[in-house]
């Protein structure tokens, strides 16, 4: 069917967009959790500090 | 590929000893650098294989094309799911967290796979059949595979960041594993009785479609491989960070 | 004390705790029968319809009804620190799993017995009770053997009422499909059917031993 060509357009646009959305999505959440955890680190370190004096 | 999920830099294997976690890497990750670069080598590849190399279908025409990543996603969604009941019995095996890391990491990949497979299948299936569903095993399984992540993230997200959260879905995915391929087997029977529309190519292929087939798997598994790792990643930080707040505490 | 032994305990005094509380059977009861009055609206039950459609309006009420038992003893119990008392003792998990199990059975069994009589009265269906006795034994089994594991799991959690189903509900997908279908060949009698009693019996055996081997991994702390 050569009326085909919208559903086969939107399947691949479909599968790229996907990944591409939940490799970004990983990402994000990446940056999230290291920005996190280098706050949480120097409250670590902060509180080691601390105990010392 | 097996040892690619898993891997992680020098200053990745100190953070799992337990050492304070270093937030910036000094050394460049050269496997997953590499990686990218195959991956993303096969996937132009695999997109122009199944555009220009691969015959026109003679009876559906251009739509057939959608095989050729409709496929690769069922497949990645099934191997994410098997990798996740491995990693669910290794980590009742061994008890090591990283197990359930690459769990986790399966759960997420193998859902977007899944789901991504679902909305390819019934596009075509839209077009071959001009219907937007069927009822036909392979979809159908597909389906309740999806479910069976859906079911599976949500308990994880309930449960938290636990060895109980972790032995439970160890648990769920040894039993799911199981039982899909019992699932497959029933609908299928059951289809027997009410002959539906089947999603998929008929007939013996031709080399040229079974060779672009080939490259696109291949090519996406690469990608999976890559989407493994970073989930892989994200998941172990964010348990350090969760467990760093914890001992602050 | 043998394996035999302490499920059977453990069996007899969920017995005897559930006989004191009788609203849970009463509002399974009342749940399955509802399902089957809604199941006459939603269809359009003309006699030549009936028999194609009572099969699957049966094991639907039983399948809903399953879901309202299944949580309840291991969440009460979870709930009330008693669960928590009994792993204290040295009991056997696989021997808790079984009771459990059983236990969950024997009650969803209870339903179904009330049920069937007024399936068949509703629906206007003649069926063979000898032919549907292993039916739905087996598929209710089948469903509790799954169910109780995962309720087990899902205890722990604050939606566990929503939680069950959507995990349980894609796993028992063989068992409706073939129950269905068992007790659809008893009222209107076809030919080369699969050996849908069979694949109930496998399910039942294979999730049967996984899940009373896997259920200690699920309530360990």
């Amino acid at each position: 069917m050569p009326q085909g060509f919208p559903y086969l357009a939107a399947a691949y646009l479909v599968v790229w967009l996907g990944l591409l959305l939940y490799l970004g999505f990983l990402a994000l959440r990446m940056r999230a959790v290291r920005t996190e955890l280098e706050a949480v680190t120097e409250l670590v370190r902060e509180q080691q500090r601390g105990e010392r004096e | 590929m097996a040892l690619a999920n898993k891997e992680t830099s020098a200053a990745g294997a100190l953070e799992d000893a337990g050492a304070a976690p270093q937030p910036s890497r000094s050394r460049p990750p050269i496997v997953s650098l590499i990686l990218c670069a195959l991956t993303v080598v096969g996937i132009a590849l695999a997109l122009w294989m199944a555009f220009f190399y691969a015959p026109t279908d003679a009876i559906e025409g251009q739509p057939q094309r959608i095989f050729y990543v409709h496929v690769p996603m069922a497949w990645l969604g099934m191997l994410s799911f098997v990798v996740m009941a491995l990693a669910g019995v290794l980590y009742l095996w061994r008890r090591t967290e990283r197990w359930d890391w690459v769990a986790r990491a399966a759960a997420e990949t193998g859902m977007v796979c899944i789901s991504l497979a679902l909305i390819t299948g019934s596009l075509w299936g839209r077009t071959t059949w001009g219907t937007w569903w069927t009822w036909d095993a392979r979809l159908t399984t597909t389906l309740i595979l999806w479910f069976v992540y859906v079911g599976y993230l949500m308990l994880r997200s309930y449960m938290g960041r636990t060895p109980a959260s972790a032995r439970a879905g160890a648990v769920m995915s040894i039993i799911c594993v199981i039982d899909v391929p019992i699932i497959y087997e029933s609908v299928n029977w059951w289809r027997t009785l009410h002959p539906t529309a089947e999603v998929g190519t008929p007939g013996a292929l031709p080399f040229s479609v079974v060779l672009t087939l080939l490259v696109s798997l291949t090519a996406f598994t690469l990608l999976y491989a890559v989407m493994m790792i970073q989930a892989y990643q994200l998941q172990r930080t964010q348990t350090l960070a969760q467990r760093l707040r914890a001992d602050l505490e | 004390m043998s394996l035999l032994t302490q499920t059977w305990t453990i069996l007899w005094k969920d017995i005897r705790c559930e006989l004191r509380s009788k609203q849970m059977w009463a509002g399974m009861g009342l749940f399955a029968l509802l399902v089957l009055v809604i199941f006459n609206f939603a269809f359009d039950l003309r006699v030549d319809n009936q028999a194609a459609v009572a099969p699957g309006a049966l094991w639907v009420a039983f399948v809903f009804a399953s879901f309202l038992g299944l949580g309840r003893t291991i969440a009460a119990e979870r709930e009330h620190g008693s669960f928590d008392r009994l792993l204290l003792c040295p009991v056997d998990r696989k021997a808790i799993y079984l009771a459990k199990l059983l236990g969950n059975v024997l009650f969803i069994g209870v339903v179904e017995i009330v049920a069937l009589p007024v399936f068949a009265m509703l629906f206007n269906v003649p069926f063979s009770a000898a032919g549907l006795i292993p039916i739905v034994i087996l598929g209710t089994l089948g469903i509790a053997s799954v169910g109780t594991l995962f309720s087990a799991m899902a205890a722990t959690t604050r939606a566990r009422e929503l939680l069950l189903p959507i995990l349980v509900f894609p796993l028992i997908v063989p068992i409706v499909i073939a129950a269905v279908r068992a007790t659809g060949s008893l009222l209107i009698v076809t030919t080369n059917e699969p050996p849908w009693l069979g694949l109930i019996a496998a399910f039942d055996a294979i999730f049967l031993s996984l899940s009373t081997v896997l259920f200690e991994h699920v309530i360990e702390e």
